[in-house]
């Protein structure tokens, strides 16, 4: 605004300076016409007439434009904040603290939901989700997807692709990678340009002489190949398939998804072929990619939606398929979209938490500072009088406490974007950066022009909620009286609009500390939850056997030389091994509980010689899985308890036989095991399992997961154990390693996140909210000094003043609590999906909050009422 | 006579700018001069009536020293400023006219 303010200096010196030219040529003319100076200076002063008058005029001819009134009108405001400094700066500090919160907030679950991965041309990109009988898939089958790719003429093109986890054999050894096949249209749906190379063809897709094509990330080049310039041409082994590498994908490409870190995209036919795969490829009924288009020119969202559910009516069945009703569904593509992960799932749920969150703290926020803005606006009172007097309007006198928060939260606004920019860089170093897949999750929150415009849209919410208190009060007053009363005045009524503000406050602090209280409970019970087995010292290393090994019973060879191998490392207590590690997603099977019973629904893993002893658990009944099991013929299982009881009640249940849908043979019962969480944290509480031993049915090689028990420290243990490993067969490479407790946390830290950012939101509204109590406590004490000073005079003890003041507060104080207790309960039984062990009633939250808001509220209304019990009664009667 | 209707201020300012650029003073001697002494121009007209034509870009303005080595504000007709004052002097005749033809005494029209 200083430039504004210059120019306009330089506009009215320079009209004073041809006023003043204007003067002299009149006096010099009667000068030189004859008459004395003396009479000349006078008759052209008279003249000229009034100067001020004449300079006000033509100054008025420039001034009164709208920008230019709103400028002087910002000036005022500035100028009003600087008087007050102290309170200007907590008034910005406050907004800027809840709008830079709030952005932070937006800008993670915006960069979550809403922004496309990286190097995605996302505009008019849509995700089809398969729905069957009213259940959505992400995926659907590649039969499905060639059907409707041919049959639309509103998605122009379209793609499909399958997530792989490759091992990459170069010169220097087997590497575990993430990676994608994907139809040849795949980058040129997502306009995705190789920056060296090209992308494979159409004809490519088939497997033909001249063999697999591959296009790899930037980031492959640059850590395996070294950024060689003649990477075009040179051929790699992926999965022990040899492949010639085409082109390389530009920088920041890692995959369509959130989090994907793919490096790797082989054509999607020509690799099921390579791998013996093309008749799974070929199943109609089976999901196993993803599908996304781009809406041609010109076609909405809706008309390719029309088109897609005709489409999908026509699409052939799969022998023995017995769905009712199809179709398909078309969202916006988003990085997560078509993720199954956890934060996609939940992700519209988050979205509305946030939201009410960031409005009810930023309602918060502004309450406190318009109450702030309140309580100088009854001492300028006066000055508003004076100025309505002059004859300014309502409209004028509301447009200066509007500047006045226009200011505020202008300059809240560039200290929140600063804000926000600091603390998107730091939290995602605070985050565990893995799924439970072992994907490295790279995370950018930085806000985008989007989001800072979300953060401008607060400010202005906020300006108009802190300017429009005072700004009603200033015009609904009749301020006639204001102009009688001394500088000292008492003025009349106690502010129900302050009041109001302030119960307003403590009643979404309750609401935000109960919300962040149970979730808070929530996670304890969560975390808390006995999982039947011992989660300490236990090390889970996937390694990756697809290269090692040929075929089924060769896995399961090479995975005991490894626990043999394991077990001579000094330290490891304990070995064992299972196709799926726990926290990961394991088989679902119906298993019959007997005729006419409905089915029970049982995870299956298949596990390694002494599963139970490695993790801990001691058999009620029968047996562990030992090596012994494939001599003796049978495939042997272990079920849990509940299980056995529900299938065998009342008799033993080893040595019996259970058909399951996966094998051809029944497998016997060797073993019983207590009830426990063996797949780790779960919605669906008392699930059942059958633990299957691998010797008698070998998981194809994969993916496999070693369990070591370790008596030793982790430094020493981990350095040795990849040695053994490697010792055994250096192309199964390890694909991650962490502990059980960082296993079962990756379920976890989504919810531990958001209990944390709940309790710094619900901290925060705390201390505002009380900081709100003390000023509106102190400020009515301030006010009503001569009060006390009159009734101390009559006799009343400091006791008594001190009392009625602190009862006074505390009236607030309950009824904001009843208020938020209401709101709270209200928000609970909404949320009542996600509590985990705890009802939205929960009593100890409860007691916890109340007792905390009650004593910050004491103390805020204490203290001014200490003060006013100390007032000396003739300072504040004579300050009348 | 000091007041003059509205806008016609203007006009005279800019017919009086024909001859030639000029500052406030002449300007508001030129008109009373030229008036016979009948208009005399107030500064505190004279000058919020140059603003307002400055602004509205039919005038433009600058910082000259004067024959008698005074600095003044000299201003000047712009392209548009001419063009305006060709339309007010035709306005001004239809006005004239038709005050004359009101005014004159009955019987003497033809």
């Amino acid at each position: 605004m200083r430039w504004l303010a210059r120019f306009r200096r330089r506009r009215d010196e320079e009209i004073d300076e041809e006023l003043e030219s204007h003067l002299r040529m009149a006096i010099q003319d009667r000068i030189e016409r004859g008459e004395p100076p003396d009479a000349a200076r006078r008759r052209a002063l008279a003249e000229f007439g009034s100067r001020t008058l004449a300079k006000e005029a033509t100054r008025s001819v420039w001034t009164w434009t709208a920008i230019e009134q709103l400028a002087a009108d910002l000036q005022i405001g500035v100028r009003v904040l600087w008087r007050a400094p102290a309170l200007s700066a907590a008034a910005i500090v406050l907004i800027a603290l809840v709008i830079g919160g709030n952005t932070t907030i937006f800008s993670m679950v915006h960069s979550i939901l809403a922004k496309p991965a990286p190097g995605v041309a996302a505009d008019r990109l849509v995700t089809l989700g398969w729905v069957t009988d009213g259940d959505e898939h992400p995926d659907g089958s590649y039969p499905n997807y060639l059907y409707v790719s041919a049959a639309t003429t509103t998605l122009r093109p379209m793609l499909a692709f399958a997530f792989n986890r490759f091992i990459l054999t170069t010169g220097d050894g087997s590497y575990a990678i993430q990676g994608v096949t994907a139809t040849a249209s795949y980058f040129e749906t997502l306009a995705i340009r190789p920056i060296k190379g090209r992308t494979f063809t159409d004809r490519e897709e088939r497997l033909d002489a001249s063999g697999l094509v591959a296009v790899i990330s930037q980031h492959l080049w640059r850590e395996r190949f070294a950024e060689s310039a003649d990477i075009i041409g040179r051929t790699t082994v992926v999965n022990g398939h040899v492949a010639t590498i085409v082109g390389v994908a530009p920088p920041d490409f890692r995959g369509v998804l959130f989090g994907e870190g793919s490096d790797i995209w082989m054509p999607l036919v020509a690799y099921a072929e390579a791998d013996g795969a093309r008749a799974t490829l070929a199943d109609r009924a089976a999901p196993r990619v993803v599908t996304i288009g781009r809406l041609a020119p010109g076609v909405s969202l809706t008309a390719a939606q029309a088109e897609l559910a005709t489409i999908a009516r026509q699409l052939p069945r799969a022998p023995g398929d017995a769905w009712r009703s199809r179709t398909i569904q078309l969202f916006p593509y988003s990085a997560t979209a078509a993720g199954d992960s956890l934060v996609a799932q939940r992700g519209p749920w988050f979205l509305a938490m946030f939201s009410i969150i960031t409005g009810l703290t930023l309602l918060i926020v502004c309450a406190n500072v318009a109450n702030l803005m309140l309580a100088r606006a009854v001492v300028r009172a006066r000055e508003m009088a004076v100025r309505r007097s002059f004859g300014a309007s309502h409209a004028r006198i509301a447009r200066i406490f509007i500047a006045e928060g226009l200011a505020i939260g202008m300059a809240a606004w560039a200290a929140a974007a600063l804000f926000a920019f600091w603390t998107t860089r730091a939290i995602p170093r605070l985050m565990k950066p893995f799924d439970g897949n072992g994907s490295r999750i790279a995370f950018d929150f930085t806000p985008d022009w989007q989001v800072l415009g979300y953060a401008m849209l607060l400010a202005l919410a906020g300006t108009a909620l802190v300017s429009a208190a005072p700004a009603i009060r200033a015009c609904r007053h009749d301020l006639q009286p204001l102009l009688k009363a001394g500088e000292q005045g008492v003025v009349p009524g106690r502010s129900s609009v302050s009041t109001g503000l302030v119960v307003l406050q403590l009643a979404f602090s309750v609401l935000l500390l109960t919300t962040a209280g149970l979730a808070y409970r929530s996670l304890a019970m969560l975390t808390a939850t006995d999982l039947g087995f011992d989660r300490d010292k236990l090390l889970l290393v996937t390694i990756n056997t697809r290269a090692a090994a040929r075929t089924a019973p060769a896995n399961v060879a090479l995975l005991d030389a490894m626990v043999e191998r394991l077990r001579t490392v000094r330290g490891v207590t304990a070995v064992t091994y299972a196709r799926r590690p726990v926290q990961a997603f394991w088989w679902m099977e119906p298993v019959s509980a007997g005729a006419g019973a409905a089915p029970l629904v049982v995870e299956r893993n298949e596990v390694g010689p002494g599963y139970l002893r490695a993790m801990g658990v001691a058999p009620i009944a029968g047996r562990d899985i030992d090596a012994h099991d494939a001599a003796r013929g049978a495939v042997a299982a272990i079920v849990n308890q509940r299980l056995a009881a529900a299938l065998w009640p009342g008799q033993p249940a080893v040595g019996r036989t259970l058909q399951l849908r996966a094998y051809r043979e029944p497998v016997v019962v060797a073993g019983v095991a207590p009830d426990g969480l063996y797949s780790g944290y779960r919605r669906q509480s008392d699930p059942n399992f059958v633990l299957v031993s691998a010797r008698h049915a070998p998981p194809p090689p994969d993916e496999m997961t070693i369990y070591v028990r370790y008596a030793s420290s982790l430094d020493e243990a981990v350095p040795a154990i990849g040695r053994a490993l490697r010792a055994v067969d250096d192309r199964a490479p390890i694909v991650y390693l962490r502990t059980m407790d960082e296993q079962l946390a990756s379920l976890t830290w989504l919810v531990d996140a958001l209990a944390i950012l709940l309790g710094l939101f619900a901290g925060g509204s705390l201390l505002i909210a009380t900081i709100g109590q003390y000023a509106a406590m102190a400020f009515t004490m301030r006010r009503r000094m001569r009060d006390f000073g009159v009734r101390i005079a009559l006799g009343a003890s400091t006791r008594d003043i001190a009392s009625s003041v602190v009862r006074e507060g505390l009236r607030v104080t309950a009824a904001g609590l009843a208020i938020g207790a209401a709101l709270g309960l209200a928000t609970a039984a909404a949320l009542r999906s996600m509590l985990f062990g705890i009802t939205p009633t929960d009593a100890r939250t409860y007691a916890g909050v109340f007792a905390l808001l009650a004593a910050a509220s004491l103390v805020a209304c204490y203290l001014p009422a200490h003060r006013a019990a100390r007032i000396d009664p003739m300072q504040a009667l004579r300050d009348e | 006579m000091s007041e003059l209707l509205q806008g016609t201020l203007d006009m005279l300012i800019l017919q009086t700018l024909r001859w030639g650029p000029a500052h406030g003073y002449s300007i508001a001697q030129a008109i009373r001069a030229g008036s016979r002494d009948v208009f005399r121009v107030e500064t505190g007209s004279l000058y919020p009536a140059l603003h307002r034509l400055e602004k509205r870009r039919l005038v433009r303005a600058e910082w000259r020293t004067s024959a008698n080595k005074q600095r003044a504000k000299y201003y000047r007709l712009t392209p548009a400023g001419r063009r305006h004052l060709t339309r007010e002097q035709s306005r001004w005749r239809q006005l004239v006219h038709a005050v004359r033809a009101l005014m004159r005494p009955r019987g003497q029209e033809g």
